[in-house]
């Protein structure tokens, strides 16, 4: 009997009268637009294009890329709070100019994933749960408000702001959005005022490209059109095809095979266009490199295979050789740039040997990479250049620095703000952010290390992240998580049958003696939650009306179209429930001033919140001005790409690309800097031969939170794998499918053995996030002190054998996933 | 014929995360789960029974190009050279699949060299040896496997269809 998934062989037909909704995919960056189809269960559509709402004849085969085709993990019943079922469809919506009818695995997998209670999501957060007698269990809200306030406010008055801590979501897309964004920041920050607060992935509360920002350039700067109009595109720490792929298939693939050459004749008249060429800085032969070169020729792809931790130096090799050619923009530089002397110091004192011995990129390879980037085209004419970076660059050795080469050889070589260039971030999941002004200072303080394993936060408020496995040096963290909060699960065992106020006597009492009060805020009960006294259930994307922009700035309206399960809400809504309780204890008290800190979250509508939520992006890359949920349902999964310049009409003007005008740019010199102690001293010692470098696969989304229930994809990744190049499993006995231990001194971690030639023998690359094996165990806990961004792609380990797994690898392919 | 429906092996995938290894227990827990508010989308569609090929006149790595259920349906059934997922014949090594990508459909191409199917489309790759498991790619599903059957005189009929065929609402068209 086979072991691997295959789908229902039919799915039903919309019926003309279905409702439908309009939205966009809630993973990653790129935001592929998505109609939604909901009907009533029982019913279905006819076969004939009149008789259902695609308009499709069911009666005969369709061809390729139709656009209408429904998969079966496009499908779902969902029951909706008043006992209703309906089929839900969720279809990529081929009139949407980001995707064109096209989808990911992960998007076009989302229909499997909505709240079913006979589906793998039947364990979504429900209710409001709270840790007594022992466990987790469901209460009202108003008791687990009630018991959160108090401790919070009992916490806030006896030791002040900064002994609540927070980690939570800043995305955009699912759960997040501008909505859920200003009233998280609006409670912690005007509201509470706590400088100890975090972001999902990381330790501390900071722009992941502050060195973008001092330059002058915010991290979404071109729109995707310009991935079709550039000469060259260069990614750096960035493997497209799997992680923003339909940006890659739909604007970057088309170039370089040549197909959008008409479109830079027409938009860009007077010179000389070709396919465009393509290069990628990475450790790892990806499948990205894989699919550029199947689809444009070798010819036209440069891979730069560098060692872990070396990208300053190359891009500094890069600036240096392009300079010395003569190829830099002079006017540019004289005419929108700051700082040149100083970033010429630096790139002039490594020598073009020190880089190549560095990186491990020949001088042939960089010269090539400087002509693609630079070299005047034949009619003299500037080449276009798009600079794309993502964690590759941005969790690399020096954040600060990283993303400082990259900007300054952007600004060497004029390529901002004009069609067919740019600086910027590809993008992890989309973005929403919108709230009043963080409290701290840069850089900012390390949440993980001063507030959770220092002690110096007594309630640590978790939402829309699984920080016990994807926080660097994650072992560690646990341990103290752990350590910390069973403090207060001991003080509320000894309260048994006590009332309220003897409850929350017992947990003060704790935290005095370093006890750690644990919210836990999500859609699942992810593993975070398992040490929690209070676990909020969330609502999803699809069950509020939320807002984003994706990775060219394009902001759409997602339209809720069913009921978040049980008496789930959107994190907005909680975020005022907490704030409406603290405000009115502070006002009973007499306290007008702290009563006047919670107020302001009275907000009826999603939309209501939204348009508050426009306080907090002005003059940003993310300014939408008047912009309404109206305007926005009008223009549908096109949306319209901020900033916007005005309403006209009741429709909101947008902006294509930034930078046309005059604006001033700074350059950041960045010198390499070598490996910090952490690394050195794993460097330095023979137990850890093995460089781990790690990032996400094709079909998993960030924890996998989602993934976990779609058994397709678990069957594809039911262990995190680690790939090994076939020397080194040789050496260690290791053969496809087996179970492996990665350790170093910071923790160990178990992984599938995957033996593929991607990496240079000595290197391993390990799938960052899967709740069955925390690649962070081995992170360690080094952050860039300028920016408190941890080096998650940089650790040393060794790895030992443990053994094979009955049935594993009979059913798993191991076919290598970078040949196309 | 098939047919332990989606449902329950969704039922089954939900407390079995170790996946892979845990689906092997698929079958009895999959009727034993079986529940009846759920019927609506579990399908019995009446697959005609098509004789492919004789088995003697396929060769190991050889493409035998036909179609089923119907014309429109394009297929490949292979003998592959070594053991498969699911593959019948004496070496257990034929297995058939449809040639539209489960992605948007395009025309597959197949590499003896590696068992794979390969979509010129977006590069999506399939493993014919893992009963189309998707090794890399955008689609929402393996590739759909054509179920076998071999009768006393060597001769190969198609008998249903796993997962759905690209393009369709249901396997065998109305």
């Amino acid at each position: 009997m086979s072991a691997i998934y295959h789908g229902d062989d039919r799915v039903p037909i919309p019926p003309s009268d279905a409702q439908q909704f309009s939205t966009v995919c809630s993973y990653c960056i790129v935001g592929c637009g998505y109609k939604v189809y909901k009907w009533p269960l029982g019913k279905e559509g006819g076969a004939l294009p009149h008789q259902n709402a695609l308009q499709v004849d069911y009666t005969k085969q369709q061809p390729e890329q139709s656009g209408t085709w429904i998969s079966p993990a496009m499908h779902n019943v969902i029951t909706e709070r008043n006992g209703r079922r309906f089929n839900v469809v969720v279809l990529p919506d081929k009139d949407c100019i980001v995707n064109k009818g096209n989808h990911s695995v992960r998007g076009g997998t989302h229909g499997d994933v909505l709240y079913a209670s006979d589906r793998p999501t039947a364990d979504r957060l429900t209710h409001p749960q709270l840790y007594r007698g022992g466990g987790q269990f469901p209460t009202t809200w108003d008791e687990a408000i009630e018991l959160g306030a108090r401790v919070i406010k009992a916490s806030l008055d006896k030791w002040g702001p900064d002994t609540i801590a927070m980690k939570f979501f800043d995305h955009g897309g699912g759960g997040g959005g501008f909505e859920n964004n200003w009233a998280v920041g609006k409670f912690f920050f005007t509201g509470i005022g706590t400088k100890m607060a975090s972001i999902h992935n990381r330790p501390a509360y900071n722009s992941e490209v502050f060195a973008s920002g001092d330059a002058g350039i915010a991290p979404l700067p071109s729109a995707y059109l310009d991935a079709e109009l550039a000469d060259t595109i260069m990614l750096i720490g960035a493997n497209s095809y799997e992680t923003q792929s339909i940006y890659f298939l739909e604007h970057i693939l088309p170039n370089l095979g040549g197909a959008t050459i008409d479109q830079k004749q027409r938009l860009i008249p007077g010179e000389t266009h070709a396919s465009g060429k393509l290069i990628v800085v990475d450790p790892r032969r990806t499948a990205t490199v894989a699919v550029a070169e199947a689809h444009a020729g070798k010819e036209n792809v440069l891979h730069l295979q560098i060692n872990n931790g070396t990208d300053i130096a190359l891009l500094n090799a890069l600036s240096r050789l392009i300079y010395e050619q003569r190829w830099a923009d002079q006017n540019f530089i004289t005419q929108r740039t700051n700082n040149f002397p100083a970033f010429q110091q630096v790139f002039q004192s490594q020598s073009l040997d020190e880089a190549i011995r560095l990186t491990g990129i020949s001088k042939a390879q960089m010269m090539t990479a400087a002509e693609w980037i630079a070299k005047p085209k034949a009619d003299t004419a500037r080449r276009r250049t798009l600079f794309l970076y993502e964690k590759g660059l941005i969790w690399g050795l020096k954040n600060y620095e990283n993303v400082a080469s990259a900007v300054d050889l952007a600004l060497l070589t004029g390529n901002l703000g004009k069609p067919g260039t740019g600086c910027g971030r590809l993008g992890g999941h989309q973005e929403g952010y919108s709230r009043p002004a963080y409290p701290g200072q840069r850089p900012p303080v390390n949440v993980d290390e001063v507030a959770i394993k220092g002690g110096a936060s007594k309630v640590f408020w978790v939402a829309g992240c699984n920080p016990v496995g994807g926080t660097l040096n994650a072992q560690s963290f646990r341990v103290a998580l752990a350590q910390r909060t069973a403090l207060v699960n001991q003080a509320l065992g000894s309260t048994n049958g006590g009332s309220l106020d003897e409850k929350v006597s017992a947990i003060m009492n704790a935290l005095d003696k370093g006890g750690l009060f644990l919210i836990v805020q999500d859609i699942y009960p992810i593993e975070t939650a398992q040490y929690a006294h209070l676990v909020l259930p969330a609502a999803q994307w699809g069950e509020m009306n939320l807002t984003s922009i994706n990775g060219e700035r394009r902001l759409r309206l997602y339209q809720k179209f069913m009921d978040a399960p049980g008496i789930a809400e959107p994190d907005w809504k909680i975020m005022a429930r907490m704030a409406h309780r603290l405000e009115s204890a502070y006002r009973a008290e007499g306290k007008t001033e702290m009563a006047a800190r919670f107020a302001g979250f009275a907000w009826n509508t999603d939309e209501e919140v939204f348009r508050a939520a426009s306080a907090g992006v002005k003059g940003a890359q993310e300014d939408y001005g008047e912009t309404t949920y109206a305007m926005l349902q009008a223009l549908g999964t096109n949306g319209v790409q901020t900033p916007v310049q005005e309403i006209r009409n009741g429709v909101p003007m947008g902006t294509t690309r930034l930078y046309t005008d005059d604006k001033m740019f700074t350059f950041i010199p960045a010198p390499w800097p070598g490996f910090p102690r952490q690394i050195q001293t794993l460097i330095d010692d023979a137990r850890y031969p093995f460089w781990v470098n790690n990032g996400r696969a094709n079909h998993g989304w960030q924890t996998l939170y989602d993934d976990l229930r779609k058994p397709y994809v678990m069957g594809r990744e039911p262990l995190p794998h680690v790939e090994i190049h076939p020397q080194d499993a040789g050496q260690l006995g290791i053969t496809n499918g087996e179970l492996v231990e990665l350790f170093n001194p910071y923790g160990s971690v178990t992984a599938m053995a995957v033996i593929v030639d991607a990496n240079a023998p000595g290197h391993v690359f390990m799938l960052f996030e899967h709740p069955k094996g925390w690649l962070n165990n081995l992170t360690t806990d080094y952050v860039d002190p300028a920016t408190t961004i941890p080096y998650y792609k940089g650790t040393k380990a060794g790895i030992r054998r443990i053994g094979g797994l009955p049935g594993m690898n009979e059913c798993l392919s191991f076919v290598p996933t970078n040949r196309a | 014929m098939s047919n332990v429906s989606r449902r329950n092996f969704l039922r089954l995938g939900a407390c079995a995360i170790s996946g892979a290894c845990a689906v092997n227990a698929l079958p009895a827990i999959g009727r034993a789960a079986e529940s009846p508010d759920i019927t609506t989308l579990r399908t019995t569609l009446p697959y005609p029974r098509i004789k492919l090929a004789a088995i003697g006149r396929l060769k190991a790595g050889v493409e035998h190009l036909t179609a089923y259920p119907d014309p429109a349906s394009p297929v490949v059934l292979l003998k592959l050279g070594r053991p498969a997922i699911e593959g019948i014949g004496p070496d257990q090594d034929i297995v058939a699949f449809s040639r539209r990508c489960s992605h948007m459909g395009g025309a597959l191409v197949f590499r003896a060299e590696t068992g794979t199917f390969h979509c010129p489309l977006h590069y999506a790759m399939f493993d014919a040896q893992k009963d189309g498991l998707m090794v890399i790619g955008q689609a929402t599903d393996n590739l759909p496997r054509i179920e076998l059957e071999l009768d006393a005189t060597g001769d190969i009929y198609a008998v249903g269809v796993k997962g759905l065929l690209y393009g369709r609402q249901a396997n065998v068209l109305a």
